[in-house]
């Protein structure tokens, strides 16, 4: 019997004895907890610098959308969205640098800090900002000030994200440590640099409704990088754009590559296809395709014909039915690497440049610095060459291009709206806003908000539910008739 | 010692040769028909050794005249006979019945057999005769409905599983003994299940610990009886010949948009319509067309030699069966054949089985093979060893894929095709020319040709199961066992994935695609206990059992796919165009134990029973990584003690309390306390990695359930009825949860300990035999039961509230003191529910979500039956649900797309004209405002309201709103009652297999055969809409033998 016995303690000390000890399942063996900065980079670039989106285009009056009524086009939208967990992935890749001792990494994190701030309060308004990333930062998640942040008065915000811009720009230095995983510039501090000096001249512009604002003192700080190009270079070509690049592997096409929607949904809008049209725009054979019914070919003017943003839905896919309207240009939905999308580009630049002289903040020629804008946008969007150098030059050769006395500012952003067809995010919509121009069409019957092109995003709902006292005082302070679509917010007054 | 024990044994027997000993013999015969009964088991009481009946169910047995002989057989209740000097007794068997309160053992947990009087808590066991002749695809949706407090929802789609919840929640599955994590429901075959017991709440799974926090379903499988050899076969085939629920769809209208359609060249663009199937009205007669019917350009429109154009075809509904003609009949053959033989020594099993499903969409089924082997054996009188080993294999060439999408074959053939497509004319699939390059349909942005998915785009899934146990069992004293026993689970996953050219999803077009996954996963349970029973007095028993416990679990794989195949067809992982893209995965966990009981049995009416468990985990940080939790338990026999009314021949009380512990945050990840980065995309193959959005608390502590359980058990006219009723009430606190910080905080959750619900719930069981004649018999047996869950504090949120998600809604808001399975609707609605209008006419939103309803049923409920006549049995299952709401995707998609009936009106000819003439049911606000709180609580509702009058296009107000208003925005009432299963038996007669069987019965058999139910176009067993295929009327016959 004993043989049974000593067997038995055997066996369970050999079942036993094989176990790993309990610390040792404390490591996730398939994700790691420390990374070299360079792997939060990457992912940083790549959303950052991902902007196509035809939200945009629909509330800009350059696309139709005949699928159902869609809220963008019609002026219908409510709540949008933070983004600060992309603001989190700043500060990680930061302390990662600090971990590591790379310095550079710290000041692209600032400039994507600023990047995504700016993208947020131009939509919103006041948003938690020198309170912010607490938890993250400093491992504080029991203030109720870390947890539920207060928000920051809009001006106090731009004051900081310029401020930070310039600490950016000073501090970047190729003598550092170099950067890496960087799928922008492949670690070029000298394109940082143009890439953040150029997108501090686009948040100054934004503020040109505060030319007067002492405290923030727009000229001055447009005029310090402009008159300064040994400190604070800016782009000088197309090449130079801050651009996401896309690839034909899969998760790397173009982001409407293949997309039901975009195959079918999509048609330009009438307004979009009258200015390039009148313009005699040769980017019109980029954007659309000619309509089935004229049988014309492409490269023919009369062969477009567009939607109506505002009309009913029935029009537009009647219209559609009846073959004649311009769908978007196939390019967008069957070519897998079509063309980059932009977070800021060199045309961008030079309609800056050339408001800022029309504005009077800098002096220089805005006629060519316009016209260098122009072209850089044709050549930006000259997809298989469908056009010329000689279209180019012919092109820019008419005199209705040329800038007209008391027209400028409205012929600087219509080109600058033109050159940002489905790249540059939401940034024509609010240069629209902030100049008025071109008009947005608001009276077919389709139209929701009264009519009314929106202002800015309600507040998201999960701020209602998770800083609620917060949001609510910020609505308080900036918006008499409550959070609503037509809130006037401090820097369009 | 061995000896010793031999000798004392031998002495005993040679004591009772010494009294006087009879032969005696006799005849067996069942109480129900009077056959003979074969294979009977006769012990003399007290001795060793015994007989059985042969086949003509006689047996001759040698005891002392003033022994007692004790009968039994598989199916009927032991019978003790004195001999009191007879030498020929013959006796009827009665059959078992489970009436018989005083006598029904139960398993409960770790498997330990219990008189079910002496639970404190609720346990109901199901006989797995009762799974022998209905066949379903698994021994788990065979319990659906016959069990309080159970809901298996079972979904129509072939090779998926079952949903589980046991009073709401996802209990633990134990196979003999052994847990079973990966709960495959395919594993086990049916035919082997001895019974099925059902341990229903936090206590009686106390033991399991952390893992059976959710109460358990424990399987016990047959096993090898003592007695000469018995084979048993068992065969059924069902084909699923009708359909139970099938969508409805409109015959009238075709694809296109605004009544237009012009097939171009398959784009959708323009004239095509965009893929909607709002198009022109079919069968209209138009003078002067070469056929006499309205003529356009379609998919198989030829063209025209001379102008290179496409000849247009009459526009005539050909798709009118479109559904029926694709699917065709499936069937579910099931095999089995098995043997057992035992003597003094030991016993064995042995069993083998094959599954045979074969689906309704081409092209799919699924095989399932079982092998298993199992037996006792005495090696030396203290020490007894059980073993029982199986292999299982699952192997699909292909099976559909579910849900809402592209690769759906109901999205291609329900609610995306117009009645001017005759399913059938793309049976050949492939465009001539481009075969293996691109398929052939009608449009080529958006939708698959259905016979394309079924034929190319290929699941491919093999799964080899093997699980097993081996246990010693050592008698040390008199009152004193040792038991040691190791279980475990093994499989290895190997799936693949075949992507054909021209496949259309969402988001490409696919260049071919083939991906591999291969998956290992292995965990051993290791049990050492020791048990001590001591009969102190009549009046006192006690019975302890003290054991330790360790749990280990490894589960690796790797997943492999291809980006675009080179070679068309050629599907090899080497045949990629871009690099190979992968992952791999490794997890491991781990579970010490210690754990103990105390049953104590006093005054011979009153139990007790303690239990208490200590856990160490390695989920959890290792701080806090251990933790003790007790249960307590009291059951007392009233009828026992006290002078009850006649009519009440049986009433107990129960009640438990228990607190257990969970360390598994996630059940599937053993490191989900743990922050990590998440590996993110590649970008022009450079790597990139992610911080997660949620913190992961350092400080996190176990979770606990409190339950308290109440319970009666009352049987009457002695026990023709019998009631149990349940009352439990579960408190869940310290619950993992993510607790939401504004995300301006840098994180948009935190995973800490928060929250109470509290659950409670109903169960009623109530039983009998109606009618009991010497031919006829009616059992029946009804249970309903609920359960529902409330947030009671919101511990860590100010205001009271918490974001929760639940299978009934995603994210919402929830308030302290509400259910949890609030459903809300962002679309605007006055507050007695009239739909609220912009002044376009088309459906406003909200501000803030409204409640709406609730998701979980008021109640569960199922009927069985079982009607007895001579040889005939005739069994029947009723059951379903009352109450809740479920969202419905497929109306919803048929109202939006065009498909649905109720879209065939006059609204739409006039929309198909060119006019909008339709109003929408409703009101616009003509003044006032309505103000909320931050919580989208109402503070002040001023607003008036008149009718909307606006009249819009009908296709554009169908294609903004899918008409949600009109069909109570798709969420449809859960309630139904379903016919579950009808099967007729009929018994051969002894006379008639003579010689040849011991047994045998031939049903016919009847599954999911009607059902009634608020929810139209899709059957709402699976408690959710997941676009799944058409349910079907299963119907067969099974024949089971005995040798």
């Amino acid at each position: 019997m004993t043989y049974q016995k000593i067997s038995s303690i055997i066996l369970l000390i050999a079942a036993l004895s094989s176990c790993k000890k309990f610390q040792d399942f404390q490591v996730n063996p398939n994700n790691p907890t420390i990374a070299d900065p360079a792997l939060v980079l990457t992912t940083l670039e790549r959303v950052a610098f991902s902007t196509v989106s035809t939200d945009a285009s629909l509330a800009c009056r350059q696309l139709v959308y005949t699928q159902s009524a869609s809220n963008s086009q019609y002026y219908g939208w409510q709540r949008g969205g933070f983004s600060y967990s992309y603001i989190s992935q700043t500060v990680k890749m930061e302390q990662e640098a600090a971990r590591v001792g790379k310095q550079n990494y710290r000041y692209i994190g600032k400039f994507f800090r600023a990047y995504t701030i700016v993208d947020m309060t131009q939509r919103f308004g006041d948003i938690p900002y020198s309170k912010m990333m607490q938890s993250i930062s400093n491992n504080n998640f029991t203030d109720s000030s870390a947890t539920r942040p207060a928000y920051d008065k809009q001006e106090d915000i731009y004051l900081g994200v310029l401020n930070d811009l310039k600490i950016a720009s000073d501090s970047l230095s190729a003598q550092q440590t170099a950067i890496g995983g960087d799928i922008i510039y492949n670690g070029n501090i000298g394109n940082w640099k143009k890439l953040i000096n150029s997108f501090t001249l686009r948040v100054l512009m934004s503020l040109s409704k505060k030319e007067s604002n002492t405290t923030l003192n727009i000229k001055q700080r447009f005029n310090d990088i402009v008159s300064n190009p040994a400190k604070y270079p800016l782009f000088i070509s197309n090449d130079d754009n801050g651009r996401l690049p896309y690839y034909n592997i899969t998760g790397n096409q173009y982001p409407y590559y293949n997309d039901n929607s975009m195959k079918t949904d999509f048609y330009l809008d009438s307004s979009f296809v009258d200015i390039l049209q009148g313009l005699k725009d040769p980017r019109l054979f980029v954007f659309g395709q000619p309509t089935p019914a004229s049988g014309l070919p492409a490269n023919d003017f009369n062969a477009y014909d567009g939607l109506v943003g505002s009309a009913p839905l029935a029009y537009n896919t009647g219209k559609r039915g009846q073959g004649k309207a311009s769908q978007i240009n196939k390019r967008f939905a069957y070519e897998p690497v079509n063309e980059p999308s932009l977070l800021m580009g060199y045309a961008e630049l030079q309609f800056i440049l050339a408001e800022a002289v029309v504005r009077g903040w800098i002096s220089s020629n805005a006629d060519s610095l316009y016209k260098k804008g122009i072209e850089a946008s044709l050549n930006f969007s000259d997809f298989n060459n469908t056009y010329s150098g000689t279209d180019i030059t012919n092109y820019l050769a008419q005199p209705a291009l040329t800038l007209q006395a008391g027209n400028e500012i409205k012929q600087i952003i219509t080109q600058k709206y033109i050159s940002m067809f489905m790249n540059t995010g939401g940034q024509p919509f609010f240069e629209q806003r902030r100049t008025g121009f071109p008009t947005f069409e608001t009276a077919g019957a389709g139209i929701l908000n009264g009519g009314k092109i929106p202002k800015r995003w309600m507040y998201p709902s999960d701020e209602y539910t998770n800083n609620a006292t917060n949001v609510q005082n910020a609505v308080k302070a900036q918006y008499p008739g409550g959070d609503d679509i037509n809130g006037t917010m401090w820097l369009i007054q | 010692m061995k000896k010793t024990a031999f000798v004392i044994a031998f002495f005993m027997a040679f004591c009772y040769v010494g009294l006087s000993q009879n032969v005696i013999t006799g005849i067996v015969r069942s109480g129900v028909d009077s056959s003979v009964l074969a294979g009977v088991s006769i012990v003399v009481k007290g001795m060793p050794g015994g007989t059985t009946t042969n086949m003509e169910g006689i047996y001759k047995v040698t005891a002392p005249g003033n022994a007692t002989l004790l009968f039994s057989s598989a199916g009927y209740s032991t019978q003790e006979v004195s001999v009191d000097g007879r030498t020929k007794i013959n006796i009827l068997l009665s059959q078992s019945e489970k009436t018989q309160l005083n006598e029904v053992v139960v398993t409960t947990a770790l498997g330990i057999k219990k008189q079910q009087k002496t639970l404190g808590y609720s346990v109901q066991e199901v006989n797995g005769e009762t799974m022998s002749k209905t066949k379903t695809p698994t021994a788990m949706g065979a319990l659906t409905g016959k069990v309080a407090g159970l809901n298996i929802s079972n979904t129509t789609d072939l090779f998926q599983s079952p949903g589980i919840s046991l009073r709401g929640k996802t209990p633990m599955i134990v196979i003999d003994g052994i847990p079973d994590p990966d709960a495959d429901p395919y594993k086990v075959n049916a035919d082997d299940i001895e019974s099925v017991s059902v341990l229903k709440g936090t206590a009686a799974a106390a033991l399991y610990g952390a893992a059976g926090i959710n109460g358990a379903i424990l399987y016990t499988t047959k096993k090898g009886r003592k007695g000469r050899l018995s084979v048993e076969v068992n065969s059924s085939t069902l084909f699923q010949t009708g359909y139970t629920v099938v969508p409805k769809v409109q015959t009238q209208y075709g694809d296109g948009d605004q009544g237009k359609y012009e097939y171009i060249d398959g784009s959708g663009n323009g004239p095509e319509g965009g893929g909607w199937i709002w198009g022109p009205k079919l069968d209209q007669k138009v003078p002067g067309t070469p056929s006499g019917y309205y003529e356009t350009t379609q998919y198989n429109s030829p063209t025209d030699p001379n102008t290179g154009k496409l000849v247009p075809l009459p526009w005539i509904s050909r798709g009118k069966d479109n559904i029926k003609n694709f699917f065709r009949t499936g069937l579910l053959s099931t095999n089995s054949v098995s043997a057992s033989i035992g003597s003094d020594k030991g016993s064995f099993r042995v069993s083998a089985s094959h599954i045979y499903q074969k689906g309704v969409v081409p092209n799919t089924g699924v095989n399932n093979s079982s092998f298993n082997i199992g037996g006792t054996y005495v090696l030396t009188p203290r020490l007894t060893m059980d073993a029982k080993i199986n292999f299982n294999k699952e192997y699909s060439n292909n099976y559909p894929t579910t849900g809402y999408g592209p690769p759906n074959l109901l999205y291609n053939l329900l609610l995306w095709i117009g009645p001017d497509i005759d399913i059938r004319d793309l049976k050949d699939y492939w465009i001539k020319g481009k075969e293996g390059l691109q398929q052939k349909n009608y449009n080529l942005s958006w939708y698959n040709n259905p016979y394309f998915i079924a034929n190319e785009l290929l699941n491919g899934y093999r799964k080899n199961n093997n699980f097993g146990q081996l246990t010693f069992d050592y008698q040390l004293t008199k009152d004193l066992t040792v038991k040691f026993r190791n279980g475990f689970n093994q499989y290895a996953i190997n799936k693949d994935y075949k992507e054909p050219y021209s496949y259309i999803a969402y988001s490409y077009i696919s260049q071919g695609n083939y991906s591999v996954t291969n998956t290992n996963y292995f965990d051993i349970t290791s049990d050492l206990i020791l048990n001590y029973k001591h009969r102190f007095s009549n009046d006192f028993n006690i019975n302890v059992t003290a054991g330790g416990a360790n749990h280990y679990r490894n589960y690796k794989g790797a997943y492999t796919t291809t980006d675009g195949l080179t070679i068309p067809g050629f599907y090899s992982l080497t045949n990629s165009i871009n690099a190979l893209k992968g992952t791999s995965y490794l997890e491991e966990r781990r579970t010490a134990s210690l754990y103990g009981m105390v049953d104590i049995e006093a005054l011979k009416f009153l139990y007790l029973s303690f239990t208490g468990r200590y856990d160490k985990t390695s989920t959890l940080p290792v701080a806090h990584n251990s933790y003790f939790y007790p249960s307590a338990g009291i059951s007392a026999v009233l009828s026992d003690v006290l002078q009850l009314p006649k009519t009440v021949s049986f009433l107990k009380l129960r009640a438990s309390w228990a607190k257990v512990n969970s360390g598994a945050v996630d059940v599937n990840n053993p490191y989900a306390h743990l922050t990590v980065y998440d590996i993110d995309q590649k970008w022009n193959n450079v790597p990139s990695l992610s911080w997660p959005g949620t913190y992961k608390s350092p400080a996190l502590i176990p979770n606990t359930v409190q339950s308290g359980e109440y319970g009666l058990v009352l049987g009457l006219l002695n026990n023709r009825i019998n009631i149990d009723a349940t009352w439990f009430r579960n408190r869940e606190y310290n619950n993992f949860a993510n607790v939401l910080p504004s995300q301006a905080s840098g994180y948009t959750s935190v995973l800490t300990n928060a929250n109470v619900f509290i659950r409670k719930g109903w169960e009623f069981v109530i039983s009998g035999t109606p009618v009991r004649t010497r031919d006829f018999k009616w059992e029946t047996g009804i249970n309903f039961s609920n359960n529902h869950l409330w947030l009671k504090e919101a511990t860590q949120s100010p205001d009271g509230y918490i974001t929760y998600t639940d299978k009934y809604s995603s994210s919402h808001l929830v308030k302290e003191g509400q259910r949890t399975d609030r459903i809300l609707t962002w679309d605007a609605r006055t507050p007695d529910g009239k739909a609220i209008y912009n002044n376009n006419g088309m459906q406003a939103s909200a501000k803030y979500a409204q409640p709406f309803g609730y998701g979980a049923p008021d109640w569960f409920y199922g009927w069985q039956n079982t009607l007895s006549y001579k040889n005939f049995t005739l069994s029947f299952s009723l059951d379903g649900r009352l109450g809740g709401l479920i969202y419905s995707t497929t109306n919803q998609k048929m109202w939006w797309g065009g498909t649905s009936p109720g879209t065939a009106n006059k609204y739409r000819d006039d929309a198909n004209a060119g006019n909008s003439t339709y109003v929408g049911p409703g009101v616009v606000v003509t003044s006032g405002d309505v103000n909320y709180d931050s919580h989208g609580n109402i503070l002040s509702d001023t607003r008036k309201y008149a009718a909307n009058t606006t009249a819009v296009n009908y296709i554009s107000f169908m294609q903004t709103t899918s008409g949600a208003m009109l069909n109570n925005y798709f969420y449809y009432k859960g309630t139904y009652l379903k016919m579950r299963e009808l099967v007729l038996t009929y018994t051969l007669p002894s006379r008639w297999i003579k010689g040849a069987f011991s047994s045998a019965t031939v049903s016919l058999i009847g599954n999911n055969l009607f059902i009634l139910a608020k929810l139209p176009n899709v059957d709402p067993d699976a408690e959710s809409d997941n676009l799944q295929t058409p349910s079907m009327r299963s119907m067969g016959i099974n024949f089971n033998l005995k040798f």
